[in-house]
């Protein structure tokens, strides 16, 4: 599969509307024969659940007694069926519950089922499909993707339904891209089909130069696979968002989010002349507060240093910058640069939760220096009646092999562990991130990283602290769900596309 | 007629699996019929279906009821099923 765009020929799922045109069975006759036909399903299906369930429904005395109703006021068994389902989804449209308003698929796909043995609709038609099919349709039932041979299939695109419809899960889960909602009032049989899933559009009869251009632009795109985005959802770890500026909290929040697990204030620093004051600092934890629209906002303190240099700092040239005043090391060199940014953090928090994380800890006594100076500045902002939010909690970055070492001791003094993948692997392995010749060592599942993150999972897990994982491995399908397994309980990434995918939202 | 009120505790509400058992209980006892109320409507506890569309969430207040021969042991079966739903 290539994703989430396909080409292929449309074939269009024709139901036979034929009303009036009558296969001579019996009400009766039609429930005995849709209940066989649910029955081989259920033998038959991957998905053995969805047909028990539908059975369970054809078996229900609400629908049977509805349609009953209907045919003894003088309706025709088709019309009967029609009604009845109607007044049942009345039932369900108005419950407050995505679940089981999603139940209502199943009512529909049981009375379409019912309606098609009553008219005599040849089910065998799927036969018909070609290889390299785009099955487009009004709309799909659970019972009509279980009659394809999806193997066939390259897209699926319906006029109705949801991203949480069952075209979309089954989609979903074979890798096969789908798009819900189109207009396929333009689509004729046959006409080469351009399907792209992320932008949820269909292009009919492009030309050869706009395939190309897709085709050159979606190599390269990386996409979770079913198996791995199910192992992260299993392991109910939360998804959280990386930002480094305002537009980025609201991408990320926007595509599903669950807070922002790591805010960069480097942005605030870096090319500007003039330090942030604090209330400039304030104004912009103010606004990364109000994007994050009420979840959690971890905001990092500074991590200047390393290859991020300040110009009006006019720090003194290094000659390892990566093992030298980074960090949490720089910002306790300057505690009153340091304690603005605090004021601005303590003062945000009063709008919303905020959390602090220090960057580049390597001993505990900084976390205790580091909170020591966050209690004189609540002191400060307690004494001038300034607002701020009471018992912020502090957490730490784990990237230094120090910090992975003593996480036991760390994790009576912090509130929660975000492990920075990228700068543990590279000081673990001592193999420089810049270094190409030296790249192969950097892969965040070597023995020696196992080891480094099991210690870490494992004095987080007995000291009862949260620790989540920051780095770029949280976005690669292969080692999230090795993270997830050792005890991460969030991942934060930045890419809203992949935060999407694995929130299962557009 | 007997009936018995108890407090929907599953955090995710009723969902269509527990709604299933919920009518193979009350199916196994032929000949009495039992219903299930949440305040506002009272349908069959012999349907899937119509349980489901009271839409009950966790801590929504049910009735259960039950008319005929084993009316005692339906309403008291139903009562206990709903209750031992934790989630």
């Amino acid at each position: 599969m290539e994703g989430r765009f396909a080409t292929g020929k449309a074939w269009i799922l024709d139901r036979g509307s034929g009303s009036g045109r009558g296969s001579g069975r019996t009400l009766e006759e039609a429930f005995d024969l849709e209940s066989e036909r649910l029955k081989a399903f259920i033998e038959d299906s991957p998905v053995p659940e969805v047909f028990s369930a539908h059975l369970e429904m054809l078996e229900d005395q609400l629908l049977r007694d509805t349609i009953l109703r209907n045919v003894s006021g003088g309706m025709v068994p088709v019309d009967a069926v029609i009604a009845a389902e109607d007044e049942i989804m009345g039932l369900f449209l108005g419950i407050d519950d995505e679940y089981l308003r999603s139940r209502v698929d199943d009512v529909r796909d049981v009375c379409q089922g019912l309606i098609d043995c009553l008219e005599g609709a040849s089910p065998n038609s799927y036969e018909s499909l070609p290889p390299d099919a785009v099955v487009v349709a009004e709309e799909l039932f659970p019972s009509d993707t279980a009659m394809m041979d999806l193997d066939k299939v390259k897209a699926f695109v319906t006029a109705k339904g949801s991203p949480t419809s069952h075209v979309r899960v089954i989609a979903r889960s074979r890798g096969i891209p789908a798009v819900t909602g189109a207009d396929i009032s333009g689509i004729r049989s046959g006409d080469l089909l351009l399907v792209d899933e992320a932008n949820g559009t269909v292009e009919v009869n492009p030309t050869e130069e706009r395939l190309e251009a897709v085709r050159s632009m979606n190599r390269g795109v990386s996409v979770f696979p079913e198996e791995a985005r199910r192992a992260v959802l299993d392991s109910g770890v939360k998804v959280l968002g990386n930002a480094g500026s305002i537009k980025e909290i609201e991408a990320v929040i926007g595509a599903g989010a669950e807070g922002i697990g790591l805010f960069r204030t480097e942005f605030l620093f870096l090319g500007s002349d003039n330090l942030p004051s604090e209330e400039e600092q304030y104004q912009i934890y103010k606004k990364a507060v109000e994007a994050c629209q009420g979840r959690p906002l971890t905001i990092r303190t500074m991590d200047i240093g390393g290859d991020k240099t300040v110009p009006c700092l006019n720090l003194p040239k290094e000659d390892n910058p990566f093992l030298g005043m980074r960090g949490i090391r720089l910002s306790l060199s300057m505690p009153e640069l340091f304690k603005e940014q605090i004021r601005a953090i303590l003062r945000a928090s009063a709008l919303g939760k905020v959390r602090i994380m220090l960057p580049m800890v390597s001993r505990v006594s900084e976390v205790i220096q580091a909170k020591a100076l966050v209690k004189e500045c609540e002191a400060s902002l307690e004494a001038s009646g300034t607002a701020f939010g009471k018992n912020i909690e502090i957490g730490v970055m784990i990237e230094t092999p120090a910090a992975a070492f003593v996480a036991d001791l760390l994790a009576c003094e912090t509130d929660f562990f975000s492990v920075g993948t990228n700068d543990l692997t590279q000081y673990v392995m001592a193999a420089d991130r810049g270094n190409a010749s030296v790249s192969y060592l950097l892969d965040p599942l070597d023995d020696a990283m196992i080891q480094a993150l099991r210690i870490v999972f494992k004095a987080a897990r007995e000291k009862g602290v949260p620790a989540g994982v920051c780095g770029e491995a949280a976005s690669e399908p292969k080692v999230a769900p090795v993270l997830c397994e050792m005890g991460a309980d969030s991942l934060s990434l930045g890419s809203p596309a992949l935060i999407g995918e694995l929130k299962g939202s557009d | 007629m007997i009936a018995k009120k108890t407090t929907i505790k599953a955090p995710e509400g009723l969902h269509a699996r527990p709604a299933g058992e919920l009518v193979k209980l009350a199916k196994s006892f032929p000949g009495t019929k039992t219903l299930i109320s949440n305040g506002a409507r009272e349908v069959s506890a012999a349907s899937v279906l119509s349980i489901l569309s009271l839409a009950l969430k966790k801590g929504t207040e049910v009735e259960v009821k039950a008319e005929g021969p084993d009316e005692e042991s339906a309403v008291n079966a139903l009562a206990g099923f709903l209750d031992s739903l934790e989630g």
